[in-house]
């Protein structure tokens, strides 16, 4: 602030803001000081640095000139060294220069010699010679060689032994072809070799490949003709018979494996790795070849055709009889032959396929070039008549066993036996049902196609969601029976032919029992479902390991897909449940319950001692549901039971509540209906193994509610404080329910703030 | 984990060749892929798209045109909540074939399956059938039609989206009648499918 401003402003202020700007400048007044004396107080160390300074400088002028002096030495080192550089390079050119002549010297020597060697090998038809002479030739740089030839004076010579060179070259290659030809229609296998072996010296590689796999197919050719002849001679007696295709199509592919697993290294010898690609090619339309062959005596002899017509003309619902349906039974071991000769596919071609990828990984490191042969590789595999062969197996591979699949189990169904002897609770329906879809998808896992086993999965899942939970559903459709709606009868029947220890087989009795059964089955369905999706994918795991992210996710869309037939069977179940809880439970239960009304709940202490004593009324409702649950409980699965008990319990809260509402108390019935409701809710929750308290939460409320000593009471229940209830019951209901105590008089239950 | 609240399975069938799998790409990658080779199988992608903020979660499963793998794709039809039947505007062979896969999807598909009928490559020049002929032949079967081209991206994400949006409708519509015996089945499914922990969330 300017002291013209502040003194504008001493004049204004207050005598409390002089003060305290009167103490600020003091403060600064003491700080200053206290600064300037430390300034001071350093003025002698800063003089002392200032004369050490001065002495150290003439020191310092004569580190810099001798800094100077040591650049330009520097300077000189460094121009001679380049120097120096420069004199070694040009050294080494001349040397690298001399050495190619040198190079170029000999070559033309060998050329001298080659050109004179390579007739007589010819003449003398040692072709080992000759090719060498010619390979020697070829390793000299032609380009070189032409040049060299136009430096040189005598250039005439060297011209003369090119020409010859490459005459006779041409002339080798004609006669190994030639040769090579012969050997292989002479089956001269040791002359095959030996020409195999020159023709990479002479450059004729891919020749090489093409003419050698050409041999080795004949020799394919030779013994798959065979080995269907003998296939076609088994007897129908024979035990390999059902499987011969199989054995065959195996044969041809292990023949074919040892072949290149023999041959392999002799090729890598003298052609050199990553010409396994070319070889395998040429072989595979041998492997084609045969493979069709194989594949159509295939169809002929099981008549392929003519079922998967037959399982068509089903499928769309054809006329035709009973008698032309194929047996599924008759179906199994064609089956399994296919899927035996799919997996020999599916091996043969991960075979070929690891194999070639070994082979480019020793002769490359250019990424590139070796994407180019792998994409290679996979067009022959996936062009070839083997793949589409493989497809077309799998396809109708999948016709039959869907077809199998669907006729086992309606089979099953029509077979559905339930062994009333043993303590089985389900039929022999979900057992063979299940047995019979784990027996599929495991066969569609063995033919090695993830493709194939999840449209197995999926057939099943078609098959359990639609076919399998309406047969279930149709069986609970036909209810309970209704002659068991006088239920006391059929209770004692029931009794009776317990003791007998065997069941009367009476309609009524049969119909209770196919019911009940049925709902055992959909629940013992559903614990099988898990287990089969869980089963499933491990086997799967062990099959195909190192499955691609994709993949998997293809198998467990269409694993959750089987998994979620547990929500069809639940409904299923549901759709039982209630059909037992109109007809069994629902009729009994009620009658039971509405004997409450005949209880007077307004007790004189006498009559309370006597009711207390035996609590009558829920004393017979339990014995009543005892003998009810008791029965039913040896016929159900625990959870159907569970569910059951579930069920009769809240018809009996819910029938309950009403009675109650239809009766009146005082203090002491109230206290009585508490016990009763107590009982009650002991007695259901021990009877299974959830507990069912949650059900009997409002009754306990209204019980609790009717057993209160005074109206004013409830507050010690009602309202936010600790100890105050969750409450199930509205406050209109809670009056409603004070109501009924004949003792609480109408304006206190009034007066309540709910 | 994974976090949507709808999971759909749509299923594109019709002829080899017909460009399946270049609208399945050109969706979920937005790639054309020159010189696609025939689809072994079927083939099955999942892309996640956002319709009224909702997540949705299309399950697409690309099926072999071919003959021979029909019994591997026909087993799909019938989990398939949309079925998306695809024919090349320039090939008169794949509209021809139309009427049989319609009697395929008739047999194997579910009464319920939304299906949308789609004419591929209308970048081409040669044209071979004319717009209102797929059009009408859509009418005539009920379903949904759209004219498409997987190279030049026209109509394959309105496809897509289009179909999300209407099978979330359906879902929502049936998800208030859930105790009718009836309508569980998409729920059923969808609720199923993978372990996400809030698919089933349709209430």
């Amino acid at each position: 602030m300017d002291l013209e401003v502040k003194m504008k402003w001493a004049q204004t202020a207050s005598p409390e803001e002089l003060q305290a700007e009167l103490e600020k400048i003091t403060k600064f007044k003491d700080e200053s000081w206290v600064n300037l004396n430390s300034l001071s107080a350093q003025k002698v160390y800063v003089d002392d640095k200032i004369k050490g300074l001065t002495k150290i400088l003439p020191t310092l002028r004569m580190i810099n000139d001798e800094a100077d002096n040591l650049v330009g030495t520097i300077k000189n080192i460094s121009a001679s060294s380049d120097k120096i550089s420069a004199e070694i390079k040009t050294l080494d050119t001349a040397r690298s220069r001399i050495e190619e002549c040198q190079k170029r010297v000999s070559d033309l020597i060998d050329l001298e010699l080659c050109a004179q060697g390579v007739q007589k090998a010819i003449n003398d038809e040692d072709y080992e010679t000759g090719a060498g002479h010619i390979h020697r030739f070829l390793s000299i740089d032609q380009n070189l060689l032409t040049k060299t030839a136009a430096d040189v004076e005598k250039a005439s010579g060297i011209q003369k032994a090119v020409l010859t060179l490459k005459d006779a070259a041409s002339q080798l290659q004609a006669i190994v072809q030639h040769r090579f030809d012969e050997a292989i229609r002479n089956v001269d296998l040791g002359t095959i070799e030996r020409f195999f072996k020159i023709f990479p010296l002479l450059g004729m590689h891919d020749e090489g490949i093409r003419c050698f796999c050409q041999y080795l197919s004949t020799k394919i050719e030779e013994a798959a003709v065979k080995n269907m002849s003998i296939a076609l001679n088994t007897s129908i007696s024979d035990k390999r018979q059902p499987v011969v295709f199989a054995d065959t199509l195996t044969l041809l592919f292990e023949g074919l494996a040892r072949m290149i697993d023999t041959h392999q290294p002799l090729i890598e010898t003298y052609y050199g790795p990553g010409r396994l690609l070319s070889a395998v090619s040429i072989l595979q339309n041998e492997c084609d070849k045969q493979c069709n062959r194989i594949m159509l005596e295939f169809n002929k002899n099981r008549q392929l055709n003519r079922k998967i017509s037959l399982i068509n003309e089903v499928n769309t619902g054809g006329s035709f009889s009973k008698l032309d349906r194929l047996d599924p039974k008759d179906l199994d071991i064609l089956i399994g032959e296919m899927t035996v000769m799919h997996m020999r596919a599916e091996l043969y071609i991960r075979y070929i396929r690891r194999k070639v990828t070994a082979d480019l990984e020793i002769s490359t490191n250019d990424d590139d070039e070796k994407r180019i042969k792998l994409e290679e590789l996979e067009k022959v595999i996936k062009n070839s008549h083997l793949t589409q062969s493989k497809h077309e197996l799998l396809g109708n591979y999948l016709r039959l066993e869907q077809y199998f699949m669907e006729e086992s189990i309606g089979k099953a169904v029509n077979m559905d036996t339930f062994d009333t002897s043993s303590d089985q609770q389900t039929s022999s329906l979900v057992d063979d049902t299940f047995f019979i879809i784990r027996k599929c998808i495991r066969r569609a896992i063995s033919t090695g196609s993830l493709d194939g086993c999840c449209a197995i999965i999926n057939t099943g899942c078609r098959v359990l969601e639609s076919d399998y939970c309406a047969v279930l559903k149709n069986k609970l459709k036909q209810g309970y029976p209704s002659g068991y709606l006088d239920l006391t009868q059929a209770y004692n029947v029931l009794q009776t032919s317990l003791q007998q220890g065997r069941l009367q087989p009476s309609d009524a009795e049969q119909a209770r029992t196919t019911f009940l059964v049925a709902l055992n089955n959909g629940d013992v369905s559903t614990e099988y479902v898990e287990a089969l999706c869980d089963s499933v994918i491990q086997e799967i795991d062990q099959v195909m390991p190192n499955m691609k992210t994709n993949d998997r996710g293809k198998l467990e869309s269409c694993l959750s897909g089987l998994s979620s037939v547990t929500t069809n069977l639940k409904d299923v179940i549901d759709y039982g449940m209630q059909q037992l809880r109109s007809s069994a439970v629902k009729p009994r239960v009620n009658p039971w319950v509405d004997a409450f009304l005949n209880v007077n709940h307004q007790f004189t202490e006498d009559e309370l001692s006597a009711y207390e004593a035996g609590v009558p009324f829920v004393q017979t409702l339990m014995f009543n549901l005892d003998s009810l649950l008791s029965t039913l409980k040896a016929y159900l699965t625990p959870t159907n039971y569970d569910t059951l008990v579930g069920l009769v319990t809240s018809e009996i809260t819910s029938r309950l509540e009403k009675v109650i509402l239809k009766t009146t108390y005082n203090r002491l019935g109230g206290l009585i209906l508490d016990k009763e409701v107590r009982m009650l809710a002991g007695y259901l929750t021990t009877s299974t193994s959830w507990s069912m308290r949650d059900k009997f939460a409002r009754l306990t409320q209204i019980a609790t509610i009717l057993n209160l000593e005074k109206v004013s009471e409830i507050a010690d229940y009602w309202g936010s404080h600790e100890g105050a209830l969750t409450w199930r019951l509205t406050p209109s209901e809670l009056r409603t329910i004070m109501g009924l105590r004949m003792d609480f008089k109408v304006e206190d239950i009034r007066r309540l703030k709910l | 984990m994974e976090d949507y609240k709808f999971l759909f399975k749509v299923v594109l069938v019709g002829n080899a060749g017909v460009g399946k799998t270049c609208l399945v790409r050109r969706f979920t990658q937005g790639l054309f892929p020159p010189g696609q080779g025939a689809t072994i199988g079927v083939d099955f992608m999942i892309k996640t798209v956002e319709v009224d903020n909702e997540r949705v979660k299309l399950q697409i499963w690309d099926t072999a045109g071919q003959e021979r793998f029909r019994s591997i794709t026909q087993s799909y039809y019938r989990s398939a909540h949309a079925l998306i039947l695809v024919y090349d505007i320039s090939c008169q062979p794949t509209f021809d074939c139309l009427p049989d896969w319609l009697r395929e999807i008739e047999e194997y598909a579910s009464s319920k399956v939304l299906r949308i009928l789609v004419g591929n490559k209308i970048d081409r020049e040669d044209r071979e059938i004319p717009r209102h002929v797929g059009e009408d032949f859509a009418q005539q079967h009920n379903m949904y039609f759209l004219e498409t081209s997987a190279k030049e991206a026209e109509n394959v994400e309105k496809l897509f989206m289009q179909i999300a949006q209407d099978l979330m409708e359906q879902a929502r519509s049936k998800d208030l009648l859930r105790y009718d015996s009836n309508t569980t089945r998409i729920e059923g499914k969808t609720s199923s499918i993978s372990d996400s922990n809030c698919c089933s969330k349709l209430a």
